[in-house]
């Protein structure tokens, strides 16, 4: 008689096994039994079958209590239960990918054998992906370790009705099971694979029948759920650092100071950048796949405006610093500086302090009541501020001399010119200048004029906007490549187009002309212009413009205002110094001096030149401290996280079928007919923050606790921020997995 | 309250509403009623009681009927019903819940033919076929009986060394619908022999436990010995409840079993409930006539009384037991369950099986004489006797 | 309240419910022997939640299913409120002994019977009728898993036409009964669908079933994986898909006659439920007329909820 244990879990196979051996055995004529040790366990709980064969009839009715061979369908069954009552040199056939080698010191009074029979009956789609059943596999691997021809176990199969990747299964198993021989000869051992014997038990009348079930189900699993955390684009590509996904979490909990707290860990301006960044954020948004990228832009000048936070900064240090120019990023540095306890003195040549925020951006854009409220943030950590103060090249030296480290960011100071010929002088103005003296009260008026505005970028749109409140009859922008091309942000020409300026595209002014007139008498001025269009690509990777041949014509024109960028200015430096940030510059001094922002990145936007004093601050502090600073962006805090990944989470990663369509929030914006005479901001801003809760939090936790909710056991749980699961009792279903929108949780196999 | 003319019927419905009301103080009654031919008139009578504290639910069937005693029961109510029959057919499966879960349930049964055909007449097949779920019977002879041992019942299966449900069982018509002398005990003597049911592992919030679920061999061998050890301490509890409804009420409820005039007796006749009482009559006059005769009026049959049984019949060498039912394959199950009394105590008996009265034929005292015609003229036990055919007692109208 | 996203059928303060460690005093407690993905187990800890948002306790009268062997082996259990395992056919009559005694004892608390399928549109359905009936102050809640998932994948009166069972093997023909329209017919106070897909609406149902007095109804699309012979992982998304596509409807009927929808179906393509349970076969299910069932009764409850609001 032969006698064989088969140890697997509910919804394996195994009592199907028995039968298919015993079925081998029946068509050879022999006398056999098959049976399973019915109770109520479930899929994936360990449960044992059993099968014997013999030549002579069976009578005994059983249970295996000294198997010849045993046979574990599920590598996670491996214990001493399997051992029980084996008969030495039997064989133990397990289901792993482990070879029997590796195994044989556990098992050293048996025969090993292995074969992976998961792989094999994934391989021919056999159960489903989380429970494989690998029993026709197992059945080949039984017949070759019994010397049993494969045929016998093939003609079972044939006999059960199983086919197709049942009959595969089972040859592969016969030709790739592995076997080892026993390490020694010895006797039998105790059994525990036997039922509790009878004996007196608990009684409900005594007040049983309230006991834990204790039943350790984590066994069950072949697959944990562990946590894991991506990074979200709009923080990767946020040039201030921002951790976006951070504050807009805040924010969709309605707490909007904890919002304004993480922006202010990398940015002192959220007011600011809230109106006048770019966004990339939103442009790099994965929500843009569902209905529409988050506007970031609103809730960043919401958490901005309604937070408040009071900042406390480190303890006062010794040491201090000197930061040239007080735009975004002589602001942002002093403003980190301060934060980690230096003494910055600020040194502004202008005589209010800002920079381009203040200059150049006008007021139905950026208030100046929302920049002075950011400026006194930073002043109120103890930055001094120094105006009218021009830095030369030997002022420069001398606050190396008296301080540990000179930041300059004195950004783009050089504006570009073009030349246009006759008239110039009295028609021709930078846009800069226009803005900055409407600023500051110049009456300046254009009523009537045709206004030509050239350029592409930010300062063409708020010239030729602010234009147009002034008075002008009409105003246009010319540009010399196409509307993908330009650098303005998209919702600023939007706007623009609006309120009714046109823009010719694809156009490159030449000459201001004066048309002479019959009588004599000073003529209408005109642009004139060429057609362009675009060829390779020129060193900013933007498709180079090209003149069309031919293609001449001009434009009536009062005033033209030039919006053509700017460039460094960087006479304060010693002559081939080499700018770029974070570098030392003016290395004979002991002093390290650091260009900063535009002036080292000549990148042009708010938010770059904040990220670039942030870190040249964080950097000096590394210097001069030796301390290792953690970044003010997403830090790893989460002790929870079993796996971070350092690549940024796209769309196809998330869950979108989970997500609700739900239309962009973008606040009251004044009428069109106001604008054209009033330099009231035009946003009002969003209402409420409810367009944060649109963020999809794209990689990262947000504690939407769905994956909780949905835990069939219970066993996932919320402990304070952290998701625990309990394997103990996770029974590895996956639904966490699956319901998990932003792909935090994943599924790991044992 | 005086001694009045009543059925059978009105004297268990009566029993089982006082019962009921004196678990008043306690966490009151409940019981889940269906009507079915001949009971109908328990049920009845307990729905128009005024209760204290207790509800009367009116079910679709007498599964639920049970279903709802048992829910109350569970909850620490007094709970109980009655039926018959098919409807304990019905309810099978309900009334060995009761039993597993260990549920002071009382509930009249009133004996009538299992069918179809239908026939709404005495036979006690249909409580019998109940004999081997954990439930205490009880069989009446009279309507007192039905009074006194259904109040009693309840005492008896609320005992905490007890906790089985009783079963408490009256011939249809013979009793259920005859009218009768019965004492109806005052509600206030009641509340004195009925102290509020005090449940053990009834469910609370305070205690979550789960009664059911599954339950391996060994344990379930475990509740299965409890049963049985619960069984075994009846006897004795029920004389303790005998001695106190003495006390209470002033009058015996009735042992075990009668023996009577069994001293030296060398025939004995065994029988329960109505056919007891008229093969009592036989007894007398045989003994006047000099015959050394007795009989065994059986009140318990579960569990079943062996010893006293025994004892009883301790001269006799002739019995014959007179069963108003049949078990199919086999014979009567008092004979059965009485002959295994004898096995291994005593060979030198011839204990014989007689059905009588099946399906509600009228057992005359001609037929007992048959009878004991018959046992005295064996020399050996046979197969069981259909006594009742051609005795003309069986037709209709 | 977390959970900041919206998401479909967003969780909301589902999850928020202060949890008590499972192995304790919670409804359903870990280590039970429930399949991975048991719909049935998630509905229980969602019952649990709700029980104790509301600040309520229960009682459990389970006839046999599913949710009696939840229980585990005697002397253990899986769960940690006072529960009764009742005969098959039985709950609903156990149910009202254990409410009237309840309520004869001014005590407070839910009776909620816990019943699949075959126990409620099957076997129980006459003692489920009879409760209904008498308008008894129970809370009776099916989880539909659509077949006798106990026994190892039956048909009942409950399984969807085209399913394979081991007792219909080319596929059910058969529409599943109405229960729903059968409990609301009875005219009980509230009868309701619900799906662990929608959460919230989940727990409002319960929320409400908790405070109305008399015979309460409720549905629970259940899913299966073993039964279904789907992934485990897939029970939420299935379910989803369900109420979606029309299949399983999410509404609410007061009184027998006041009809509330609470879940527009967007008519998703049911056709990736069918694909993805391997106990339907693409031959054996006529997905046009499944779509035209669908419709024709989701309409009927429309026409039903706009004649006879809430």
């Amino acid at each position: 008689m032969v006698e064989i244990r088969i140890h697997g879990r509910g919804g394996q196979g195994g009592v199907t096994l028995a039968k298919l051996l015993a079925t081998s055995r029946f068509l050879k004529g022999q006398s056999v039994q098959a049976f399973g040790l019915y109770a109520a366990e479930r899929s994936g709980a360990p449960v044992q079958a059993y099968c014997r064969f013999d030549d002579e009839e069976i009578t005994n009715r059983n249970l295996i209590y000294e198997p010849d061979h045993v046979v574990v369908l599920d590598p996670t069954l491996v214990g001493p239960a399997i051992l029980g009552g084996l008969k030495a040199g039997g064989w133990i056939l397990l289901n792993t990918i482990a070879t029997p080698e590796s195994l044989s010191a556990e098992f050293p009074e048996n025969r090993v054998a292995t074969v992976d029979a998961t792989a094999i009956a994934r391989g021919h789609g056999l159960g489903t992906r989380s429970v494989p059943i690998v029993n026709t596999a197992l059945a080949g691997a039984v017949a070759k370790l019994l010397d049993l021809p494969l045929e016998e176990i093939l003609a079972a199969l044939d006999h059960l009705g199983f086919g197709g990747g049942n009959v595969d299964a089972a040859r592969d198993a016969y030709r790739l099971v592995a076997e080892h021989g026993p390490q020694r000869e010895a006797g039998s051992r105790d059994g525990d694979a036997r039922p509790g014997a009878i004996g007196r038990g608990p009684s409900f009348l005594a007040g049983a029948g309230g006991d834990l079930p204790g039943i350790k189900t984590g066994q069950w699993a072949n697959e944990q759920p562990k946590r894991q955390q991506y990074v979200p684009p709009c923080n990767h590509v946020c040039p201030a650092g921002n951790d976006v996904q951070g504050f807009l979490h805040a924010l969709a909990e309605h707490r909007v100071d904890d919002a304004l707290e993480i922006l202010l860990r990398t940015s002192p301006f959220p007011a600011t950048c809230g109106r006048v960044c770019p966004a990339p954020c939103m442009a790099s948004c994965n929500r843009i796949q569902l209905d529409g990228a988050v506007n970031v832009r609103e809730l960043e000048r919401y958490a901005g405006d309604k937070g408040e936070v009071k900042l406390v900064p480190a303890e006062r240090r010794e040491e201090r610093v000197a930061v040239v120019g007080s735009g975004p990023a002589g602001l942002a540095a002093a403003y980190h500086l301060a934060l980690y306890g230096y003494g910055v003195t600020l040194y502004e040549a202008g005589s209010e302090l800002g920079g381009l925020l203040r200059t150049g951006i006008p007021e139905f854009r950026l208030p100046a009541a929302v920049l002075d409220r950011e400026l006194d943030r930073v002043l109120d950590l103890g930055v001094e501020a120094v105006t009218g103060v021009f830095i030369n090249r030997e002022r420069l030296l001398e606050l190396a001399r008296n301080h540990d480290a000179v930041l300059v960011a004195t950004g783009l100071q050089e504006l570009r010119a073009l030349r246009l010929g006759v008239g110039e002088v009295e028609m021709v103005s930078q846009g800069i200048d226009f803005l900055d003296q409407v600023r500051s009260g110049v009456p300046i008026r254009v009523d009537g004029e045709d206004v030509v505005v050239v350029g592409g970028g930010n300062t063409a749109m708020d010239a030729a906007r602010t234009a147009l409140r002034l008075g002008a009859a009409s105003v246009r922008v010319v540009y010399r490549r196409t509307r993908k091309e330009m650098p303005a942000i998209a919702e600023e020409i939007e706007e623009a187009l609006e309120e009714g300026v046109e823009i010719d595209f694809l156009t490159q002014p030449v000459a201001v002309q004066r048309m002479a007139q019959a009588d004599g008498d000073t003529g209408e001025q005109h642009l004139a212009c060429r057609r362009m269009e675009l060829g390779e690509p020129d060193s900013s990777g933007r498709r180079r413009p090209v003149e069309v041949p031919d293609s001449e014509f001009s434009l009536p024109c009062h005033r033209v205002i030039l919006a053509l960028g700017q460039s460094p200015d960087l006479s304060v430096f010693p002559e081939g110094t080499e700018v770029r940030e974070g570098a030392e510059l003016l290395g004979l001094l002991e002093t390290p001096v650091y260009a900063v922002g535009d002036l080292a990145t000549n990148d042009g936007t708010v938010a770059a030149a904040l990220g670039s004093g942030r870190r040249v601050a964080m950097h000096i502090h590394q210097t001069l401290t030796g301390e290792v600073v953690v970044s003010g962006e997403q830090t790893r805090v989460r002790s929870d996280v079993d796996v971070w990944h350092d690549e940024v989470i796209r769309d196809e990663a998330l869950r979108m079928h989970l997500f609700e369509r739900r239309p962009v929030e973008s606040g009251e914006v004044i009428g069109l007919e106001r604008r054209h005479t009033t330099f009231d901001e035009i946003h009002a801003g969003l209402p409420s923050a409810g367009e944060a809760k649109r963020c999809l939090s794209c990689g990262v936790c947000n504690e939407c606790d769905i994956c909780v909710t949905y835990c069939p056991e219970g066993v996932l749980k919320r402990v304070g921020h952290d998701l625990v699961f309990d394997y103990g009792y996770c029974k590895g279903c996956g639904i966490c997995v699956t319901e998990c929108p932003r792909n935090v949780v994943f599924m790991s196999h044992l | 309250m005086p001694v009045e003319v009543v059925t059978g019927n009105h004297a268990a419905g009566y029993a089982l509403a006082v019962a009921g009301e004196a678990n008043r103080f306690g966490r009151g009654a409940a019981c889940g009623i269906y009507p079915i031919t001949p009971q109908t008139e328990i049920v009845e009578r307990v729905a128009a009681f005024p209760f204290t504290k207790g509800r009367v639910v009116p079910v679709e069937s007498e599964h639920s009927a049970m279903g709802v005693s048992i829910g109350a029961s569970l909850t620490g109510a007094r709970a109980f019903t009655a039926s018959s029959s098919n409807g304990l057919a019905y309810m099978v499966e309900n009334i060995m819940t009761a039993g597993f879960y260990r549920l002071p349930i009382v509930m009249v049964a009133v004996n009538r033919t299992l069918g179809p055909p239908w026939n709404i007449w005495a036979d006690q097949g249909d409580s019998l076929m109940l004999r081997d779920f954990p439930w205490v019977q009880l069989y009446c002879a009279n309507n007192q009986e039905v009074a006194d041992l259904t109040i009693l019942a309840f005492r008896l299966a609320e005992d905490h060394r007890i906790l089985l449900p009783t079963l408490v069982c009256l011939d249809a018509f013979i009793i259920s619908h005859t009218q009768g002398e019965t004492d109806l005990p005052e509600q206030e003597a009641v509340d004195r022999y009925l102290p509020p049911l005090d449940l053990p592992h009834r469910m609370r919030h305070d205690d979550p436990k789960t009664l059911g679920g599954l339950i391996w061999p060994d344990v379930t061998t475990s509740l299965r010995m409890e049963i049985h050890e619960a069984m075994q301490r009846v006897p004795e509890v029920y004389d303790e409840c005998r001695e106190a409804f003495r006390e209470v009420f002033g009058r015996e409820p009735g042992a075990a079993l009668d023996a009577y005039e069994t001293t030296d007796a060398d025939t004995v006749l065994v029988a329960s409930a109505t056919v007891a009482t008229t093969a009592r009559e036989v007894v007398k006059r045989r003994r006047a006539a000099g015959e050394k005769i007795g009989l065994v009026k059986m009140r318990m049959f579960r569990p079943f009384p062996e010893a006293a049984l025994r004892e009883a019949c301790a001269s006799a060498t002739r019995i014959g037991v007179l069963d108003r039912d049949y078990a199919a394959g086999l014979g009567g199950v008092w004979w059965q369950d009485s002959r295994a009394a004898f096995q291994g105590h005593r060979d030198d008996v011839i204990l014989q099986d007689y059905l009588v009265g099946i399906g509600g034929g009228d057992v005359t005292p001609e037929t007992v004489d048959r009878v004991l015609e018959d046992l005295a003229g064996r020399d050996r036990a046979g197969g069981p006797v259909w006594a009742d055919v051609g005795n003309g007692k069986g037709g209709g109208a | 309240m977390s959970g900041t996203t919206e998401t479909r059928n967003a969780a909301g303060p589902f999850s928020q419910i202060p949890q008590v460690p499972c192995t304790d005093d919670c409804l359903l407690r870990a280590g039970n022997t429930n399949c991975g993905g048991c719909g049935m187990s998630i509905a229980l800890t969602m019952l649990g939640r709700a029980l104790a948002e509301a600040d309520d306790t229960c009682m459990l009268a389970i006839p046999a299913c599913c949710g009696a062997v939840t229980a585990g082996a005697f002397p253990t259990t899986s769960y940690g409120v006072p529960t009764v395992c009742t005969t098959f056919g039985g709950v609903a009559a156990v149910a009202s002994g254990m409410a009237a005694i309840r309520d004869l004892n001014e005590e407070t608390g839910q009776v909620i019977c816990w019943a699949g399928d075959g126990g409620t549109y099957d076997i129980g359905m006459a003692t489920l009728s009879a409760a209904a009936e008498r308008n008894d102050d129970i809370l009776y809640i099916c989880y539909d898993n659509e077949i006798y998932g106990n026994t190892g994948g039956q048909r009942s009166s409950a399984t969807p036409p085209g399913a394979r069972t081991t007792t219909t093997p080319t596929g059910k023909r058969e529409e599943k009964k109405d229960i729903v329209g059968i409990m609301a017919a009875h005219g009980i106070p509230y009868a309701a669908t619900l799906s662990i897909a929608h959460p919230e609406d989940f727990r409002q149902k319960l929320l409400t079933a908790f405070t109305t007095p008399g015979t309460k109804f409720l549905l629970i699309h259940s899913p299966c994986p073993t039964g279904w012979k789907a992934e485990p992982a897939d029970s939420v998304q299935l379910v989803r898909i369900a109420v979606a596509s029309g299949l399983f409807p999410l509404y609410e009927v007061f009184d027998g006659r006041r009809y509330r929808i609470n879940v527009e179906p967007d008519w998703t393509d049911p056709a990736d439920y069918f694909r993805r349970q391997r106990r339907f076969r693409e031959d054996e299910v006529d997905l046009d007329t499944t779509r035209r069932v669908c419709r024709e009764r989701y309409e009927r409850i429309k026409h039903m909820a706009e004649a006879f609001p809430v």
